[in-house]
């Protein structure tokens, strides 16, 4: 015999499902970003005055992390030397996903005031993929802090995907890589 | 401390009574320049160590590439008597071999290792002068030349950002010409008396 | 014996800065130890013979970042020896005040930097929260909070504006009244001077041997070997202030030293505030159009006391618009390459970061 008193419940496919799940996971995500320890640049000292008492940034739930396999975004600030470059492309792969990119300056916008330098590349999103940037010579520490709030509302609205494009243009983004590096196995007379 | 006026005469009375000197330059009265030919060199800094000058500040070359040499200077600097002495030599710029100075003063390990590395200088006696510094993986000419250009590098190894050269009006905004001409339309009605 | 590679890293949390100490361990101690440079590299010196000597002003100051009015002012000091033009007697009072004002950051910067490999993050907060507030003082002289660009040659770009001398007192009399609170946290505390006493001791003979100057060579050697006293620059022979000095140089004796140049530093600035004559603060070096100014021939060693040692510019003219070649001497080269290479080696592990800090490592002076 057949209920009367419930309506039959409707199923979900499992995509939308996923989706909720993921919805559920930004949330919490962009209110707690951990960020790694590794200062690659000249901005990098505009980053003790966010991270102390002056500008605190654990307002907005982001604090350090010494490891890049538990960390979810990577600070590139500032221009890349050619050594630097190799080190935080073999930093980035380590890291688990999802990840983020912020770019400080504007050395990784355009190559900046080293523009014409023969070991400083000009355009940082040819070799991984970069979701926000935050220009200035150096950028002011509200600058900054307006950099993370935007990089939590692109990760609100699911545009902060710079991991997924990695994973699918993996061949173009390779092709640049030893284009200009060279190679990206890191050999120094250390190494061997 | 002591007059600078009689240090720097007690250095240029030092050393052009016995050694060879191409040139004398006085800058001020704390630093003194001497171009000394190659062989004099490590005759010279030893005996400026032993007579007080042991701190060892600066070592570098220069290209001059119109005389086809290098120049190489070396900086020393004493605090008893505080003048400081610049030793420079200079090289031929085809085959530059110069003996190295680490007996004398074994700090200058790293600024000769440099100075190999940007311009192409060897010099035997230290020990390990011709493994990369600061470069790495470095495939062209020594890069502090004169005839290098970095900027040609730069356009072919790494690509720049283009920017898009568009004239659009994308604000929608009326363009400078059409509101000067509705500025003097309305001026020259105004003039002429209004409605008639 | 076996021995271990390791490497304390680029990316590191308790690193200064982008460079790399690769070390061969036993256990815990360390038995061969060598520094990687070139992460920073930018070819600076190929660079700055592109630019004309005005545009320079704005290349120069990138050498270093934590500490850059010493870069200008070598600069600055240098091509005024060439071209032989005097600067206005105000200017070099205003000098005097950024420079010393820059040295109270940098030795906040490098005491609250013992955080870090020690674990004591506290101290860290401190140090900043202090040196925020500098920061914003030097926006409200130059503009620009981190590279100021304001000790050209010929003087300085503009007058101080009108009511910055309040802020500095104000900002002086609140440091110095919780110095005793600093001492406390960092050097007077016992857990942290089991790290620093009696740790990574610098014998006097390895001083003249490696060419290390600054805090290391007065901490060794005993003596009052310092630029500002022995060749003094800008007006400094008019002010009094003292050299400290010690014999038994291990890391306490270091960091002490460094807390005490701070509090002389506080006493110059209050003597140029109250010494400091009226006028005008700059002539140009040059005639014409600025970007066409030239520099007659020569070569000079233009030498300026920053907090970590003996740092000057080796510059060389033609008599044209661009510099021939310039020459950097970072401060903290002997010390950094070859001082890691013969000295660290018998140590512990976790004093190969604490060496870098209080000896004064910077890496980006070092690459270039």
């Amino acid at each position: 015999m057949e209920s009367t008193k419930f309506s039959p419940i409707t199923k979900l496919s499992k995509e939308e499902v996923d989706r909720k799940w993921w919805e559920i996971g930004d949330f919490f995500r962009r209110n707690s970003l951990w960020m790694l320890m590794y200062c690659t640049g000249c901005c990098a000292i505009e980053l003790p005055p966010a991270m102390t008492s002056a500008y605190d940034m654990e307002r907005l739930g982001m604090g350090p992390m010494a490891t890049p396999r538990q960390a979810d975004v990577l600070l590139v600030t500032g221009y890349l030397s050619l050594k630097t470059l190799r080190r935080v492309i073999y930093t980035y792969e380590q890291m688990s996903e999802p990840k983020y990119i912020v770019g400080f300056g504007s050395c990784t916008i355009n190559g900046g005031i080293y523009h014409d330098s023969h070991v400083v590349i000009n355009q940082l999103d040819q070799y991984i993929p970069v979701d926000t940037y935050v220009a200035g010579c150096m950028p002011n520490t509200e600058a900054v802090m307006n950099g993370f709030i935007d990089l939590m509302s692109l990760i609100k609205n699911k545009k902060a995907d710079g991991w997924k494009r990695y994973k699918e243009n993996y061949e173009w983004y390779k092709k640049n890589q030893i284009d200009s590096l060279g190679e990206v196995q890191v050999h120094d007379e250390y190494h061997q | 401390m002591t007059n600078t006026i009689n240090n720097v005469e007690f250095v240029r009375n030092l050393v052009e009574d016995n050694y060879k000197v191409n040139k004398t330059e006085v800058i001020d009265q704390y630093q003194v320049s001497f171009e000394v030919e190659k062989e004099e060199v490590h005759r010279l800094l030893a005996q400026l160590r032993s007579e007080g000058w042991i701190q060892m500040s600066y070592l570098s070359a220069i290209d001059w590439i119109a005389d086809n040499e290098f120049e190489l200077v070396y900086i020393v600097f004493n605090w008893e008597k505080p003048v400081y002495i610049q030793v420079r030599t200079r090289l031929d710029r085809d085959n530059p071999v110069m003996e190295s100075i680490m007996p004398i003063h074994p700090g200058c390990k790293y600024y000769e290792r440099e100075a190999h590395e940007y311009f192409g200088i060897e010099f035997p006696g230290n020990p390990d002068f011709h493994k990369p510094l600061i470069l790495e993986d470095w495939d062209d000419m020594p890069p502090l030349r004169k005839d290098f250009d970095p900027r040609a590098y730069s356009d072919a190894h790494f690509s720049s950002r283009e920017y898009p050269e568009t004239h659009e009006n994308t604000l929608g905004q009326e363009s400078k010409v059409a509101q000067r001409e509705s500025r003097m339309a309305r001026v020259f009605k105004v003039g002429k008396g209004g409605k008639k | 014996m076996r021995e271990m590679k390791l490497f304390l890293g680029p990316q590191h949390p308790g690193m200064h800065g982008n460079a790399s100490v690769h070390l061969f361990v036993d256990g815990d101690i360390i038995k061969r130890s060598y520094l990687l440079p070139g992460m920073l590299h930018r070819g600076f010196e190929k660079g700055m013979e592109r630019h004309s000597w005005v545009n320079n002003i704005s290349l120069i100051p990138r050498v270093c970042v934590v500490e850059p009015d010493i870069n200008e002012m070598a600069f600055a000091m240098g091509v005024e020896k060439l071209a032989g033009i005097e600067v206005p007697e105000r200017a070099h009072w205003i000098r005097m005040i950024v420079l010393e004002l820059a040295r109270i950051s940098i030795h906040l910067m490098a005491y609250g930097g013992l955080g870090g490999p020690t674990g004591n993050y506290t101290l860290m907060y401190h140090a900043h929260a202090d040196r925020n507030t500098i920061l914003n003082i030097f926006e409200k002289i130059s503009g620009h909070r981190v590279y100021h660009q304001y000790i050209v040659p010929g003087g300085v770009r503009k007058d101080l504006p009108i009511g910055i001398e309040e802020d500095i007192h104000e900002f002086l009399n609140d440091l110095e009244s919780r110095y005793t609170e600093y001492r406390d946290l960092g050097i007077e505390n016992p857990s942290i001077q089991a790290r620093i006493n009696d740790t990574i001791m610098l014998p006097a003979h390895v001083v003249w041997e490696l060419g290390v100057t600054g805090v290391g060579m007065r901490s060794a050697v005993g003596k009052a070997y310092d630029i500002r006293k022995v060749m003094p620059y800008a007006r400094y022979d008019q002010v009094e202030f003292d050299v400290p000095t010690g014999t038994y140089s291990d890391a306490t004796c270091r960091i002490d030293i460094k807390l005490q140049e701070l509090v002389q530093c506080i006493g110059i600035i209050r003597q140029c505030l109250e010494k400091m004559p009226k006028g005008e603060v700059r002539v140009p070096f040059g005639k014409g159009q600025s970007m066409r100014w030239t520099v007659p021939a020569g070569h000079v060693y233009s030498v300026v006391e920053s907090s970590r040692g003996e740092f000057g510019y080796y510059m060389v003219s033609d008599g044209g618009t661009h510099p021939y070649r310039v020459g950097v001497r970072g401060a903290s080269y002997p010390q950094g390459l070859l001082g890691i290479e013969k000295y660290l080696p018998g140590t512990r592990i976790d004093d190969a970061a604490l060496w870098i800090d209080t000896m004064g490592v910077c890496s980006p002076e070092i690459d270039r």
